[in-house]
């Protein structure tokens, strides 16, 4: 199915409406202690987490589709 | 091993005396999957080296292996009374090497970065460049990040006529002879990847963050399994994809702090489709309990469910779907279940009166997961399907001078 112009453009809209609304949070300098703990950070697993990305990857049809290095594996 | 402890040496020593902070990691993980005659088990030791010679300034290197043996079922729907496909499975063993180093440049707004690796195996070689730039505005409430990967592969193949039908192509049996020039029996075909990606992270609270990310991907060529073979009813060829595959997915993540627990609860819903007609959704949950700083535990849990590529079919002798067919299993309807556990501690100097030397810290990780695999429709004739579980487990070490 494809998506119609209309659904489109309101993606699009509340895309746009929540990045102008993000403009408007202020978590000031001194209440990021939290944001700042290695739990509240993306991709804070580091090679464990790559790891398990490169397995997943040669083991799931989906999985990966990122910036995976190397290719191959040879472990179908 | 010589050209990574080599590569470390000329990082260090090229670190001037002034560096803020050089890392060494050493990580390890192993994944044994299981479950029926068939297993396989894979070892990847990895380390990383990270000097800093400026401020602004961060150097990369490192060296990965996958140290792979097991068995792989070499005819796909053979009927049994002809092949056993599992006794005649055939015993793979392979190394695949990874070398890699990056640079990443930091400014007050945001950083550049760059990477490139090679990866090679007996029947395998890659070479692998990505470019991204991250920037952080509104008071860094507000990120965003843009990268470009370009996958330069060659994989062996059985050297056979162009114009032969794929029905009529047979599978590679060993990769002896692979990349070898003179071995007029094999050829290396390439196969071209092209990834975008972009991902928006933004802190809505002093407690709460979310992240989404769009990725797509254009892979053209060779990306069948040379080795394995399907059973088409008179005869087994080796298995047919299509050139071009054109993924995208897009993830949304969140994070939220529990202050009276001091953990963080986290959770991730992925979807995915391409142009094969594969469609899968991942939902993942976790907590992170901190205990005193230097300790960290992590339980998580993550759904995957896909469905069926459009030309998969479990039997092309009674059911064919059109010109491509495949034994991989993978591309199949299937489900997983992961539960896995993360142990992290962190040592610093002058924590309870710790003397660590020259370190500024040293951090130790231990990881183990559990994936069930569900495969409702794919089956190997009578046999039963092998290799549905899987663990894998990972010890890492992170020292900061």
């Amino acid at each position: 199915m494809r998506p119609s112009s209309s659904s489109v453009a309101t993606l699009l809209a509340v895309a746009f409406a929540l990045l102008f609304a993000s403009g408007c949070v202020m978590v000031r300098p001194e209440e990021r202690e939290y944001l700042a703990d290695p739990a509240m950070t993306f991709g804070s697993e580091g090679i464990a987490g790559e790891h398990e990305d490169h397995v997943l990857t040669n083991r799931e049809g989906t999985a990966g589709a990122g910036a995976v290095v190397g290719g191959g594996c040879g472990c179908n | 091993m010589r050209a990574l402890a080599s590569l470390t040496a000329v990082l260090l020593l090229a670190a001037p005396a002034r560096a803020d902070t050089a890392e060494i990691d050493a990580y390890s993980t192993l994944f044994y999957e299981f479950g029926g005659p068939l297993e396989m088990l894979v070892v990847t030791p990895q380390a990383r080296v990270r000097v800093d010679p400026a401020d602004e300034v961060s150097l990369t290197a490192g060296y990965e292996a996958d140290i792979v043996s097991g068995a792989s079922v070499a005819v796909v729907d053979a009927p049994s009374a002809d092949v056993d496909v599992i006794t005649s499975a055939t015993r793979l063993e392979d190394v695949r090497n990874v070398v890699n180093g990056g640079l990443t440049v930091r400014s007050p707004f945001g950083s550049l970065r760059g990477t490139y690796a090679y990866g090679f195996e007996s029947d395998y070689q890659s070479h692998s460049f990505s470019l991204g730039a991250r920037s952080e505005v509104f008071e860094r409430n507000t990120t965003f990040d843009l990268s470009y990967a370009r996958g330069f592969d060659l994989v062996c193949n059985l050297a056979q006529p162009r114009a032969q039908e794929a029905v009529e192509r047979r599978r590679l049996d060993v990769s002896e002879g692979c990349f070898d020039g003179d071995n007029p029996d094999r050829e290396a075909t390439d196969i071209s990847l092209q990834t975008f990606q972009g991902s928006w992270t933004q802190a809505w609270a002093p407690i709460f963050v979310t992240q989404v990310t769009l990725t797509a991907q254009l892979i053209d060529g060779f990306q069948s399994n040379p080795y394995r073979a399907v059973w088409l009813g008179r005869t087994a060829a080796q298995e047919n994809h299509p050139r071009n595959r054109f993924r995208y997915a897009g993830s949304l993540s969140a994070r939220l702090w529990l202050e009276p627990l001091s953990g963080a609860i986290n959770a991730r819903f992925r979807a995915y489709r391409d142009n094969w007609d594969v469609r899968s959704v991942t939902a993942d949950v976790g907590y992170e309990q901190v205990i005193d700083g230097a300790i960290r535990v992590r339980a998580r849990f993550r759904y995957y469910r896909q469905g069926a590529a459009a030309f998969y079919s479990d039997d092309y002798a009674l059911a064919p779907r059109g010109q491509y067919f495949t034994g991989d299993r993978e591309l199949s309807d299937m489900e997983s279940f992961l539960a896995g556990l993360s142990f992290v501690w962190t040592l610093t100097p002058g924590a309870e009166g710790t003397e660590l030397g020259p370190l500024r810290s040293f951090r130790l990780v231990l990881k183990a997961d559990y994936v069930h695999h569900q495969f409702p429709g794919f089956r190997y004739v009578r046999a039963a399907i092998p290799n549905n579980n899987s663990i894998f487990a990972t010890l890492g070490l992170e020292l900061v001078f």
